[in-house]
């Protein structure tokens, strides 16, 4: 079974980086700064966020560099906001193409996950230039041993976005308005996940709920090693992994199940 | 080679209806009793099978079931009865150009596109100059697609979709895309392809072609095999059938 699974992915591995670079090229076509924006734009939201709240909210957290702070959470949410968007209107957008030939369709969301993912770690520049060269004396982060665990942490954001665009994807399908509703639910999440705050501002009870979140999690497990130079904890650790893993396989289970109908509401 | 087993496809007409909240609305001040579920048999119990080197023809009137015996074989959609079995790997050739993206030029189309069709990357390489050449756009290769005439993009999906030699070759319509010049050399490339002793699937409205290639025809009407049998008397009794 895993076997046949992989074959078929490996088949499909070229297409997939066609489609990947195909997205690249469409997105910074006619664009004067074109691949540069991918570095820029996070720094830019970023630096109109740090106004924001550390100059008009007086937002102020001891002993830590909130830059950096800002900019580990925001990274990670603005790939999972865009990758997660972009997954969901992937089937319904290559309609044409899968009335045409066949092509598995777990491709689609699948690479627009992986364009996503490219355009992170581009991304990942701009936050190691604030790490190294923000901050004064006491709140200055350094590059520690502990960066080696940071690719996990981005393995399970990955594996969670992968997951909910399958869901997403499939849902669209059968109910359009799913592009709507779930616009809504990502404001929302974006005020609900810890980045431009501190989670212990909330009361106890207000934050056993933002426990659930998994994107907390994740972003805590890098907040952890770049801001507090330490291991996250093996709650941590399991939390990560559980929810990425928990939300990945569902994802698939539910994209297999009902992949072979999506034609007829094509 | 491909065995179709009492294939049904059954397409739900009703799918568009109450499918917001506006018509459900609609439909719960109208008292109405609800419609009973509308279905659409395209296909009903088809069973056939081609063999190696057949070249099988499928004719009947619009609306018979001919492009979905395509789809089916050719993956793209899944029989809601029955089984189909296809050993070799499948060339549709029922849509050209259906991975181009326009803003892509069309040298970077030729590897999207290839890689829609399921080629490698290998292949893509040693044949681009194939490619290049017969579609007779050597000079436009770094031009976006988008700035293309209608006549070039079928052109170049032309020439991108022809260049295997496929163990099934499954044909809607004996293509002749572009000028005078390019319509006659894409229809002897495709003739050229069918008679190369591939199995293929072949459907058309054009009897002449159909008695100059298929060694067996497949009658379809209603979605309900009619006939199955050697391609002269078929085809005489449908001409028959049809205009007499």
């Amino acid at each position: 079974m895993l076997g046949r699974i992989l074959a078929n992915f490996k088949r499909y591995t070229f297409l997939m980086s066609q489609m990947v670079s195909r997205d690249f090229k469409v997105k910074y076509k006619r664009s004067v700064l074109g691949v540069l924006w991918s570095l820029l734009y996070p720094l830019l939201q970023m630096a109109v966020m740090a106004v924001v709240f550390s100059q008009m909210f007086k937002f102020r957290m001891e002993g830590v560099n909130y830059l950096v702070y800002l900019m580990t959470g925001l990274v990670m949410f603005n790939y999972f906001s865009e990758a997660s968007n972009s997954a969901m209107t992937s089937i319904v957008g290559n309609f044409p193409l899968m009335n045409k030939v066949y092509i598995p369709k777990y491709i689609f969301p699948l690479s627009k996950c992986l364009f996503v993912g490219i355009n992170f770690l581009l991304t990942l520049i701009p936050l190691f230039i604030i790490i190294l060269f923000t901050g004064d004396a006491n709140t200055h982060c350094v590059i520690n041993i502990y960066y080696l665990c940071l690719p996990f942490a981005y393995l399970c954001l990955f594996l969670f976005t992968v997951g909910l665009g399958f869901i997403l994807s499939t849902i669209s399908v059968f109910l359009r308005d799913i592009f709507y509703i779930f616009g809504i639910i990502l404001t929302m999440w974006q005020y609900f996940t810890p980045i431009f705050y501190d989670i212990t501002i909330l009361t106890p009870q207000l934050q056993k709920v933002f426990y659930l979140n998994p994107l907390y999690h994740y972003i805590d497990f890098t907040r952890s090693i770049i801001l507090y130079n330490t291991m996250p904890s093996i709650n941590n650790w399991l939390w990560c992994i559980g929810t990425s893993l928990f939300v990945f396989i569902f994802g698939c289970i539910i994209f297999k199940l009902k992949q072979d109908k999506f034609i007829y509401y094509a | 080679m491909i065995t179709v087993d009492k294939v049904s496809m059954k397409f739900d007409l009703g799918m568009e209806k109450n499918f917001s909240f506006k018509q459900a609305f609609i439909n719960i001040l109208s008292f109405k009793k609800r419609k009973k579920k509308e279905y659409f048999m395209a296909l009903n119990n088809v069973s056939f099978n081609v063999k190696k080197g057949e070249v099988v023809g499928l004719i009947g009137s619009n609306g018979a079931g001919k492009s979905t015996i395509l789809k089916i074989v050719s993956g793209v959609m899944k029989p809601t009865k029955g089984k189909v079995e296809v050993n070799g790997v499948v060339s549709p050739m029922i849509e050209l150009g259906a991975g181009f993206d326009l803003e892509l030029t069309a040298r970077e189309n030729i590897y999207l596109n290839g890689a829609v069709m399921g080629y490698s990357k290998k292949f893509l390489e040693e044949k681009f100059d194939e490619i290049v050449e017969f579609s007779e756009l050597k000079d436009f290769l770094d031009v976006p697609v988008k700035n293309f005439s209608s006549g070039m993009v079928a052109k170049l999906a032309f020439s991108i979709a022809t260049i295997v030699d496929p163990e099934i070759l499954i044909v809607d319509e004996i293509l002749s895309v572009g000028d005078i010049k390019f319509q006659e050399k894409s229809k002897n490339k495709m003739l050229e392809m069918i008679k190369g002793g591939t199995t293929v699937l072949f459907v058309s409205h054009s009897l002449e072609q159909i008695k100059e290639l298929c060694t067996r025809v497949i009658w379809l009407e209603h979605g309900e095999i009619v006939k199955i049998g050697d391609t002269e008397t078929i085809c005489n009794e449908y001409y028959k059938k049809q205009l007499g």
